[in-house]
């Protein structure tokens, strides 16, 4: 009990940006099992934005920056930051480059980073869930812990993202699994998902390019305001995903654009999905394929597909007409159909 | 087959390696400002350059006429990889139906691939032929690259301004004419002796200065996307090396794992330092050269990347840091369809002049103390 009272007052920071949107329960009830205070540094702001841009290099793309702002945000409350370095969880895919020199670019970048950053390697050959023993030895060496006590936080922080996983499945879109996660409310969120907008669109991208409410501007709630139905790539099971990729050569080396990807061709042939968002940060170089691969597809199933691609001088004046646009068009398009089918 | 290739580097090797072939080679034109906007026009604006550049010159092979295009896919989480794949949709929506990519992924990905690919562009010539000429291809390979590193540092010191160049120029034609290895030897040495006979000012040990090039392979390697900036700095009297060279890219990739030199391992092992594993592209490399150039005494640094390349921007995110520990200058190049030369000129004028007044400064700190002190503040990075 002593070493849990020790560890309480430690704190480690997770940085509420790139994979947090998606991991997070894991990461949290992982170390929260272990005695830690988690310190989440929530939601971006202009501030954690300026910093990051101000520290990283001016060409990386925005969801670096971002996450470096928060690591430097973190630092300032917390004893640790949360820099895992993701090299890849299905074999033989990767993560982007960026991804696996995180904590090299976050050494380089933010001096009063040393020293004070958990950074495990994942390196899984299959296992969405970066929950082996492996992953996590860091920790185990950083703090002495044995590895029972590490395998057991893992494997109660795994039942927990399994059960986060399902929610997603059921239709919760990543940002609500995560609200239902931190308020314990679970299954009961499930039930409240109301369907009645006339039209429906697939917003496809990463979580931290959709779930940011900077880069994204809240694209979701924008489209939910206007009575549209949203399906996300998080809805659709990694094994659904990539059955949806077979025709291809081969697979793109990074594992989430291949489950954006084939989240894509899913719902292209969705006959519920009128339309298709592409949502990509400026720079971000994996979705200058994934994208040219969704317009490419979207032409030939016959689907209305538009790219949002924004950054941190993004106006969102500018954002709103287009979605608003973009909408009309899909609602024309719906009813100009209906009212053909009534003709006849 | 009329096949064709991409540029990169001495694109007369690839020429060599589809005549010894016994294809039909469709030469592409050097990319030049025609070849860019070409690429830029039907390319996805957020791909890297070299995507751009290469769809270009795709573009200008097939107008003369080319009918199968070759070019390499890579492993590993770099975009280039996909370069083929992308290229092959845009030339399908553009309507050309008949031009065939064939693309070289690495064959331990997938060996059945590879090899059905190998047989497509072996077009029949039999084996033992095959791996006879192969093998000169090799070294006809290393012995240009040897050739241009004389080159390069020939240059800096020559009498009459552009002889060098223009000697290299008539190498290289005389590389294109040869057929066996026997005349690969005989034109080798004889190219070996012009570049010897011309004529250099003796410039003292310690006023040479050297620069290493560092950064992703085709800014690197191909000097119509780089501005010539071998020729550049050579002309400002500076002694160029690069981290990349196409023989020492076949040892490192194409030779049998066994037989490749230690040096490629030691260089990974030197960018570990700072990147902990391999993360695609020449990220890690590119810092293993950095320290390795500065450990062999060399001045300075440039480092070029295409804009916004994935794994660059981790190294570029590090180059303050190594700078200041491996203390060493570094100059940072972006480039893009925007970059203009002019502005590159500017820049590596002003590198060149740090680097000479650092070196004074270093030679004269023996006899004046606070002289040291200045040259600490002076010793910038340019980023």
């Amino acid at each position: 009990m002593e070493k849990k009272e020790i560890l309480n007052s430690m704190k480690i920071a997770i940085p509420h940006s790139l994979l947090y949107y998606y991991y997070f329960p894991l990461w949290d009830t992982f170390f929260k099992e272990l005695g830690f205070e988690v310190v989440d540094t929530g939601p971006t702001t202009k501030e954690i934005l300026d910093k990051g841009a101000k520290a990283a290099v001016s060409d990386i793309c925005a969801p670096i920056k971002i996450f470096t702002g928060h690591v430097i945000e973190g630092l300032k409350v917390a004893d640790y930051v949360f820099v895992p370095r993701f090299a890849r969880i299905k074999k033989p895919e990767y993560f982007c480059p960026k991804f696996m020199g995180l904590p090299d670019i976050i050494e380089g970048t933010v001096e009063e980073s040393k020293g004070r950053v958990i950074s495990p390697i994942i390196n899984e050959k299959n296992n969405e869930n970066i929950s082996s023993l492996r992953v996590y030895e860091i920790v185990a060496e950083m703090f002495g812990f044995s590895h029972r006590e590490i395998r057991l936080a893992i494997k109660r922080a795994e039942e927990v993202f399994e059960r986060f996983k399902k929610l997603m499945y059921g239709g919760l879109s990543c940002e609500k699994a995560l609200e239902s996660y931190k308020t314990g409310r679970w299954e009961e969120d499930l039930e409240k998902i109301k369907k009645d907008g006339d039209v429906t669109i697939a917003v496809l991208g990463y979580v931290y390019d959709v779930y940011d409410s900077f880069i994204s501007m809240d694209v979701i709630k924008k489209l939910e305001a206007l009575n549209v139905n949203i399906k996300t790539f998080e809805m659709i099971p990694q094994k659904v995903a990539y059955d949806n990729l077979k025709h291809y050569r081969k697979r793109l080396f990074w594992t989430f654009s291949n489950r954006v990807l084939g989240a894509g061709l899913h719902y292209l042939k969705d006959p519920t999905v009128d339309g298709i968002i592409h949502v990509t940060a400026f720079g971000c170089g994996p979705d200058a394929i994934v994208g040219r691969f969704l317009q490419y597809e979207s032409d030939i199933a016959g689907k209305p597909f538009t790219t949002l691609r924004v950054d941190e001088h993004t106006g969102e004046g500018h954002m709103v007409t287009r979605i608003e646009a973009f909408v009309d068009m899909l609602r024309r398009k719906k009813w100009a159909k209906v009212s053909e089918v009534l003709q006849k | 087959m009329k096949v064709s290739f991409p540029y990169m580097g001495s694109a007369i090797v690839y020429k060599k390696l589809f005549e010894f072939l016994e294809h039909e080679v469709i030469m592409p034109p050097k990319p030049s400002q025609r070849t860019m906007d070409l690429g830029v026009k039907y390319s996805p604006e957020f791909a890297c350059i070299p995507l751009k550049m290469v769809m270009g010159t795709y573009l200008e092979a097939i107008e003369k006429g080319a009918k199968v295009l070759v070019t390499s896919g890579g492993h590993g989480p770099c975009r280039a990889g996909f370069y083929g794949d992308t290229h092959r949709n845009i030339l399908k929506s553009l309507g050309y139906d008949d031009v065939e990519i064939i693309i070289f992924d690495a064959p331990q990905d997938n060996w059945r691939a590879f090899f059905r690919n190998v047989q497509k562009i072996r077009n029949g010539v039999p084996w033992h032929k095959v791996i006879n000429r192969m093998y000169t291809l090799y070294r006809f390979v290393q012995k240009l690259d040897e050739l241009e590193k004389m080159v390069q540092k020939i240059r800096p010191y020559e009498v009459n301004k552009g002889q060098t160049t223009q000697i290299w120029n008539q190498i290289q034609e005389k590389f294109d004419k040869i057929k066996t290895r026997k005349q690969l030897y005989k034109v080798y040495e004889e190219c070996k002796q012009m570049l010897l006979n011309i004529p250099t000012r003796e410039v003292d040990e310690k006023d040479r200065i050297k620069v290493g090039i560092v950064g992703e392979i085709y800014v690197v390697m191909e000097s119509s996307i780089n501005f010539g900036i071998e020729e550049i700095l050579g002309n400002l009297g500076v002694e160029v090396e690069r981290s990349l060279y196409l023989f020492e890219w076949i040892n490192d990739n194409l030779v049998p794992w066994i037989l490749r030199p230690k040096r490629f391992k030691e260089i990974i092992k030197k960018g570990q330092r700072y990147i902990k594993i391999l993360i695609g592209g020449h990220a890690v490399e590119t810092v293993g050269h950095i320290i390795d150039f500065k450990e062999r005494g060399f001045d300075g640094i440039v480092h070029l990347m295409p804009f916004a390349c994935l794994p660059e921007l981790v190294t570029q995110s590090l180059i303050p840091k190594i700078s200041k520990e491996v203390d060493i200058p570094i100059l940072s190049l972006p480039i893009d369809e925007q970059t203009g030369k002019a502005n590159m000129l500017t820049r590596i004028e002003a590198f060149v002049d740090l680097l000479r007044n650092r070196k004074r400064g270093k030679t004269k700190e023996v006899f004046i103390d606070n002289i040291q002190e200045h040259v600490q503040e002076e010793r910038v990075v340019m980023v």
